[in-house]
């Protein structure tokens, strides 16, 4: 069960996240701002906290993914309570040190640091092995949390087991709860990811030292970037899904989902279709081979198979005609599948070879993947979060209608400037537009509006949920 | 316990990194004259016909190479490095070809090609020709070829060149210089008109490219960088299979 | 065609929003008919079919139209060296030599001749992204370190396009753009 230090553990990693939230967001929407020219900022500056920006919102949102996960396991197995806090420990090393990078070092090659860009070093020369090694700090502490609870739960699971294999046969003898059959392939494919990552991270400290006798293949290096962090981006989605088959019943007072044939094969085959489709970053690489691109194509289209046929027709039929005890947490749960569902149409369209080759690097690209997280990953942290406090810190749902409202409202019209902007072709990543895009800088605008409306949604739970976990941090044991 | 993997994994990057790719760098008179026609030169085989430049191209696309028989320089080595590696090629390429040296030497003959041919025992190898021709600065321009009449060393100074010329006796790619059979192999696509969306630039000091090119099916194949992309998921399942040996020994608790 | 993809994009997001709303409303009916799915394994069955069905309809439709073969059996009427480097292009119809990169003032071109652009990059990643003289994005291709890229394409009308870079790559990435002139 549940002790308190896990309750503890569990509520400092919720207000560490809020408090990172609200940071990031800010930065969103000085970035959005400075698009729409209503303020004005170098861009250094823009591009600077764009590596930010990005980097935080992946990283807090897998960090909650993992706590929310952990917490739960503990109803199933015993995790270790010492590396959960060093995760923690290191995590906030790690950010730290690439805040350092960034605010100080003017370390600005984006969040997702292609190679070489951060070798052309154009701002302070310590910044890129901060940087770098920021990111190891960060990885070592992942890697070690994920091998830890991989490990916790092949005490108690067998192999077999742990995928739920055994229930491809007629009247298995074990269950295996869906979440532990969730959390294991999504850790499967976080150290995967992870060790790409680490991959990664050698060939470029082997090039940094080298002095130049030494030099990596780009397209290498790109390959090993997107496979690290596509599948991270994924698989936060994927841990928040986790917590969604395990408290959406219980917290709508319906019986506890159950793993059957097709969960167990959904699921199975969702880790193999995570790990290939990340090719699809590279399609406007000709050099890529071309059965590569076209495993990409497939394999992001084949990932919504399991995902529409499984996870979310489940929800639907959960909700369909039954009594459901609605309450901002599992609400916040719904929401979370409707936006991700929305985000995955624009993925698997952008997914389209055809297709991407007049959406690659437009605002089509923010657009989706700003959906699967500000109104679909997001809101299952969130829900968690919620119900977290609620049952360990008291405390009612008194604002809740307006913090649907809220961020509802903020995150559709921030996202829409998006997908217009993406039809219109603007480009992404870019601090200032040209004039000939004539509604970029009226689309960048409106986002920052509506960013702000979906920025006070959150202020207002963070303040509510932060209260009750500050509770429950500061209970004596 | 985990540990062991860990330096089992260290100690396998410098194995891998040891790996050298040597290989020229870029020559940009390569890249001169690409998708313009040749001009059609009279031609006098050693066989004694006379053909034109595009008609033989119209039968099979041809693989140009510029050399003259009074050279003390590259052409003789150039000529038997190629005879070997065509020998090579010719057995795991399927499109037809043809092989055609002429002489920029306005002395050379076709007793004198012949002589040349003889050399090497080309002058009744199918894969091979050997001409002269008498529009021979028209030709040379064409293909964006210099030959420098050296005064004091009574000696052209030239490119080991070959020139891939498709049946519609467009040059498609150059290759300049002692290269290796994948590269004359990429040529030999060209000429038969099969596109390849991208190629690679030799660096030196670049190591495990995703990809080497394949000459015998004319794609890309699988380089030493792929295994690498391959890796952490080998490795995860390595790990996996390493933490549940080690946790198989613990009875297994009842559900809670 | 951006503009039908936004617009299906939009019918598609709007009919998700009234299922997922149609399904929210009858879990908040009056109890007696509060009877859940019938046939819920058999609605899945059908649903996963039907949406594998249009998946594979999708993809069999859409990647023979991927751009790395166009125009492969035609013979390009001219070749452009794109050379990209922060913060700048070097275009040039002569191929460009990286130890002093230089290139034309300006690239002119024909309409519905085919040209071959053969795309690299002298420093970092960059983006080559052809937009029309109405700024809708026509074509492009990225421009990697080591590599070539060679995209054919074929102006149908003449005006002056632009050429965005659409790869992040610095701290003037917004201001790197070059034109070509169709005529």
């Amino acid at each position: 069960m549940e002790t308190t230090r896990f309750n503890k553990i569990t509520s400092l990693w919720i207000i560490t996240v809020l408090v990172l939230f609200v940071v990031a967001i800010t930065l969103g929407i000085i970035m959005r701002l400075n698009q729409s020219e209503l303020i004005t900022v170098s861009p250094i500056t823009f591009y600077t906290d764009m590596t930010v920006h990005g980097l935080t919102m992946i990283g807090i949102w897998f960090v909650a993914g993992m706590a929310a996960v952990n917490f739960i396991m503990e109803r199933y197995v015993k995790t270790s309570h010492g590396v959960n806090v060093f995760a923690y420990v290191m995590t906030v090393v790690g950010v730290l040190l690439l805040w350092a990078s960034t605010f100080f070092g003017r370390f600005h090659a984006g969040w997702t640091f292609l190679y070489p860009l951060p070798f052309k070093v154009m701002w302070k020369s310590w910044a890129t092995p901060t940087f770098y090694f920021s990111l190891a700090v960060l990885g070592v502490g992942w890697l070690v949390w994920c091998l830890s609870l991989v490990s916790s739960l092949l005490k108690k699971y067998s192999l077999k087991e742990v995928f739920a294999w055994q229930h491809f046969s007629k009247n298995p003898k074990t269950e295996t709860p869906p979440f532990v059959l969730i959390a294991m392939i999504s850790l499967v494919g976080i150290i995967t990811c992870l060790l790409a990552a680490v991959i990664l991270l050698v060939l470029t400290f082997a090039e940094y030292y080298s002095k130049g006798s030494f030099v990596n293949d780009a397209l290498l290096m790109k390959n090993l970037t997107y496979f690290f962090g596509h599948t991270i981006a994924n698989e936060m989605l994927y841990l928040g899904l986790a917590i969604l088959y395990e408290l959406f019943s219980e917290i709508s007072g319906r019986p506890k989902w159950k793993t059957t044939w097709y969960v167990a094969l959904a699921w199975n085959f969702t880790l193999i279709f995570i790990l290939t489709a990340f090719f699809h970053h590279l399609y406007m690489d000709f050099v890529q081979p071309e059965g590569f691109q076209i495993i990409g194509q497939i394999a992001s289209y084949s990932a919504s198979l399991p995902a529409a046929g499984v996870t979310v027709f489940s929800v639907i039929v959960a909700v369909y005609r039954t009594k459901i005890n609605w309450s901002l947490a599992n609400l916040l749960f719904f929401l979370g599948v409707t936006g991700w569902v929305i985000g995955g149409i624009g993925a698997v369209i952008d997914a389209t070879i055809s297709n991407n080759f007049i959406l690659h690097n437009t605002l089509w690209v923010p657009a989706h993947f700003h959906t699967y997280n500000a109104l679909g990953n997001v809101l299952f942290s969130l829900a968690f979060f919620q119900w977290f406090s609620a049952k360990y810190g008291g405390g009612s749902q008194r604002w809740s209608k307006v913090v649907l409202w809220l961020l509802l409202i903020g995150g559709i019209g921030f996202l829409t400037a998006f997908y217009i902007g993406g039809a219109d072709s603007i480009p992404r990543r870019y601090s200032s537009y040209p004039e000939v895009f004539a509604t970029a800088k009226t689309l960048a605008a409106f986002g920052a509006l509506f960013a702000t409306v979906y920025l006070s949604g959150v202020l207002v739970f963070f303040v509510n949920i932060s209260k009750r976990c500050l509770k429950i941090l500061l209970q004596r044991s | 316990m985990f540990k062991n993997f860990v330096a089992a994994f260290i100690i396998l990057i410098p194995a891998i990194i040891l790996r050298a790719d040597r290989q020229n760098m870029p020559n940009l008179r390569e890249e001169s004259n690409i998708y313009q026609k040749v001009y059609d030169a009279p031609l006098r085989l050693i066989d004694g016909e006379q053909a034109r430049l595009h008609q033989m191209a119209g039968k099979k696309p041809l693989v140009l190479v510029l050399l003259f028989t009074r050279c003390t320089g590259v052409c003789y080595p150039y000529l038997g490095q190629l005879k070997k590696q065509f020998e090579q090629i010719r057995q795991v390429e399927n499109e037809p070809f043809q092989v055609l040296a002429v002489s920029f030497d306005p002395r050379d003959t076709q007793e004198d090609m012949q002589a040349m041919a003889g050399a090497f025992s080309l002058q009744s190898d199918s894969l091979w020709q050997f001409a002269v021709t008498d529009s021979i600065e028209a030709l040379t321009k064409s293909l964006g070829f210099t030959a420098l009449w050296n005064e004091e060393l009574q000696q052209f100074e030239h490119d080991a060149i070959l020139i891939g010329l498709n049946q519609q006796a467009y040059i498609t790619r150059k290759l300049i210089g002692f290269r290796s059979n994948a590269e004359i192999g990429q040529l030999l696509s060209s000429i038969h008109n099969v596109f390849s969306p991208t190629f690679r630039l030799p660096n030196p000091n670049m190591r495990f490219a995703c990809f080497d090119y394949d000459p015998a099916t004319g794609r890309n194949k699988p380089g030493i960088g792929l295994v690498i992309i391959a890796l952490p998921a080998v490795l995860t399942l390595l790990l996996l299979f390493a933490i549940w040996l080690r946790t198989r020994n613990k009875s297994s608790n009842s559900f809670r | 065609m951006q503009y039908s993809i936004l617009m299906l994009f939009f019918v598609l997001a709007a009919l998700l929003v009234g299922i997922f709303l149609y399904v929210f409303l009858s879990s908040r009916q009056s109890n007696g008919q509060l009877t859940g799915m019938a046939n819920a394994l058999q609605k899945r069955f059908w649903f996963v079919l039907i949406l594998f069905s249009i998946l594979a309809i999708f993809a069999s439709v859409t990647i023979p139209k991927s751009p790395y073969f166009l125009f492969s059996g035609e013979q390009p009427s001219k070749v452009v060296y794109v050379a990209a480097r922060q913060f700048y292009y070097v275009m040039s119809y002569q191929a460009i030599d990286p130890a002093s990169p230089t290139g034309e003032s300006s690239i002119e071109l024909n309409t519905n001749e085919l040209v071959e652009f053969r795309v690299t990059s002298l420093d970092v990643n960059h983006g080559f992204a052809i937009y029309s003289p109405h700024n809708e994005l026509i074509a492009q291709t990225q421009a990697m370190p080591g590599y070539v890229n060679r995209l054919r394409w074929k102006f149908s009308e003449p005006g002056l396009y632009t050429v965005y870079c659409l790869e992040y790559c610095g701290m003037a990435h917004q201001a790197m753009k070059t034109t070509i002139t169709v005529k």
